[in-house]
């Protein structure tokens, strides 16, 4: 059983198809990765899933029942765009407001167990609207935690918060799929963070999913290359371009040689032409450089 | 192997104490229904006092010349409704315009800020992903609004009754009977689930637009303003609490299924 089964969703506003056709399998105990331009579909995407919008057309499945089943609503946790909380109110209230919608019994030590999880104990007593931007970021994470639920539906979730806060909500999120029942869709621009955590991934453009993986296929897509910086790097880079068919200069100011090749042979041959390599390793895109690359078309 | 996910069916009754506890909650830590109550409270003694104060003073119009003499009260249940053989309320005096019947307005404007304010804040977002079933919210948010009008109610009695006290005016019911007293009561709280209903509607609908849905909601109120002082006089019997009663629940059924719809089938965000 998938946890997310979409398909064939579309939105439409008025005469603007916001999402057309769109397929998604978010598989149960994933943490998955759905990424996308702005404006690509992904949050009116999640607002479907979570029943805040109407659909135009097409089925959303939750855990293979219909996304308006109130049984399966009940467990979802949610952020989406910013978190729902009333300014003037503390984010204590807050969150015991949403242990109350959710109809926790023990709420105190339900909601002291998530603010722990996000480090926001101690600013309990804040008022909301005092609260730093990474701070309400990791409330609206705790008050999705609420109540575990079973399916997380988190819309840059990373977006405010600190080196540390990041690391604590890649844990947070591991140790919640740690079961394999409970699932994650996580949309975010930071992709580098995403990688580390998301087993799985959906590329979305223009309201249409451009491909689904999970982080192994990803692996065996992501190209190796070999990398290095020379003593003459104009003379190396036309040299390289002679013998490979695809040499390339990064942002870095690093030759990248995509073709099959090891360093050794590199260093060899440009060593004959009597080019010394200064630097050189076997390195290998990122989810970013890929995406961007699909983005352009699929160029590597 | 495939890990089986349980899902827990929630009865109705569960759904709706649990929206309930978070309206009747949210309601408490509210300052806008304190002030309500304050406001409902100290209106008619503020009034009452300060008519009585003025009682057969003469104002004179500088342009004109012409000599106005104030009239104050001459009866406590005067901010409730008119005495038998007393003048009809409906005129455009103070009396008439700021007595009791004040409180459905003033629910109007709690109503529309209290629903305005679950999707300006975007808690909107955090309960309608939990709760597939929107009528819970209708339900939750009518008895809200419905409590909130009953106390306001009861605060202008007392005020009233404060009011009378302090100025030394009579209490005498004239023909009428306590029972008239508490019926006209009554039948003004029950009164309140039509009004509140008609608030709940065009919130909904006008959802983080509280000044929409305030202009819509007075609007629409003062077209059934004038009917509460016909309804509910102070000589109200069992049939005019029937009569809120049954228009009540008519009202909160009809409208609320129309605010349910309006819910299911706009975005909520």
């Amino acid at each position: 059983m998938n946890a997310i089964e979409i398909k064939n969703l579309s939105k439409n506003f008025g005469a603007k198809q916001a999402v057309c056709g769109l397929d998604m399998t978010v598989p149960m105990g994933a943490i998955y990765g759905f990424i996308g331009e702005n404006g690509s579909g992904k949050s009116t995407t999640e607002k479907m899933i979570c029943g805040l919008i109407p659909t135009s057309g097409g089925s959303i499945k939750l855990y293979g029942k219909d996304h308006t089943d109130a049984a399966v609503r009940a467990s979802l946790g949610v952020l989406i765009e910013a978190p729902g909380c009333f300014p003037g109110l503390t984010v204590w209230d807050n969150m015991m407001l949403q242990a109350a919608n959710l109809g926790i019994s023990d709420a105190e030590r339900e909601v002291i167990k998530v603010l722990k999880m996000v480090r926001m104990e101690g600013a309990a007593g804040n008022k909301y609207k005092n609260c730093s931007l990474g701070m309400k970021q990791r409330v609206g994470i705790a008050m999705a935690l609420l109540g575990e639920p079973t399916l997380l539906v988190l819309d840059e979730p990373l977006n405010g918060l600190d080196a540390d806060g990041m690391r604590i909500m890649r844990e947070v999120f591991l140790d919640i799929v740690r079961d394999g029942k409970r699932s994650i869709v996580v949309s975010s621009h930071l992709l580098g963070e995403l990688q580390k955590v998301a087993t799985h991934y959906g590329i979305i453009r223009h309201g249409k999913m451009l491909c689904e993986m999970s982080a192994e296929e990803l692996d065996a897509s992501c190209r190796t290359y070999v990398s290095l910086l020379a003593a003459d790097m104009n003379r190396a880079k036309m040299l390289l371009g002679c013998k490979y068919s695809r040499v390339e200069v990064d942002e870095a100011g690093y030759i990248r040689v995509y073709d099959m090749t090891t360093p050794e042979e590199i260093v060899t041959y440009l060593y004959e032409n009597e080019i010394t390599v200064t630097e050189i390793g076997i390195d290998k895109i990122g989810l970013e450089e890929y995406y961007i690359d699909l983005m352009n078309g699929g160029k590597r | 192997m495939e890990n089986a996910v349980k899902f827990e069916k929630k009865s109705l009754g569960t759904r709706l104490r649990t929206m309930m506890r978070v309206d009747f909650r949210r309601m408490l830590k509210s300052k806008l229904f304190y002030i309500l109550i304050a406001c409902a409270l100290v209106m008619p003694i503020l009034m009452t006092v300060m008519m009585s104060m003025m009682d057969g003073s003469v104002s004179v119009n500088p342009q004109t010349g012409a000599e106005t003499v104030m009239e104050g009260p001459e009866n406590t249940w005067q901010n409730i409704g008119t005495l038998p053989g007393g003048e009809a309320m409906g005129g455009m005096d103070i009396f008439a315009m700021c007595n009791i019947n004040m409180a459905f307005m003033g629910v109007a404007v709690f109503v529309c800020l209290f629903i305005s304010d679950d999707f300006r804040s975007g808690y909107a977002k955090n309960l309608f992903t939990v709760r597939a079933k929107r009528g819970d919210y209708v339900v939750s948010k009518t008895i809200v609004g419905f409590i909130c009008g009953a106390l306001m109610l009861m605060a202008y009695f007392v005020g009233s009754v404060l009011g009378g006290a302090i100025s030394g005016l009579s209490f005498d019911l004239g023909g009428l009977t306590a029972v008239n007293l508490v019926m006209c009561m009554l039948a003004k709280i029950f009164l309140m689930l039509v009004f509140v209903p008609i608030f709940t509607l065009i919130s909904v609908a006008a959802k983080q637009k509280a000044w929409l849905s305030i202009c819509g909601s007075l609007g629409g109120g003062m077209l059934l303003f004038m009917m509460v002082s016909m309804i509910t006089p102070l000589g109200s019997t069992v049939i005019n609490v029937a009569l809120c009663i049954a228009g009540g629940a008519m009202f909160s059924f009809g409208l609320g299924a129309i605010s349910n719809t309006v819910l299911k089938k706009t975005s909520l965000v």
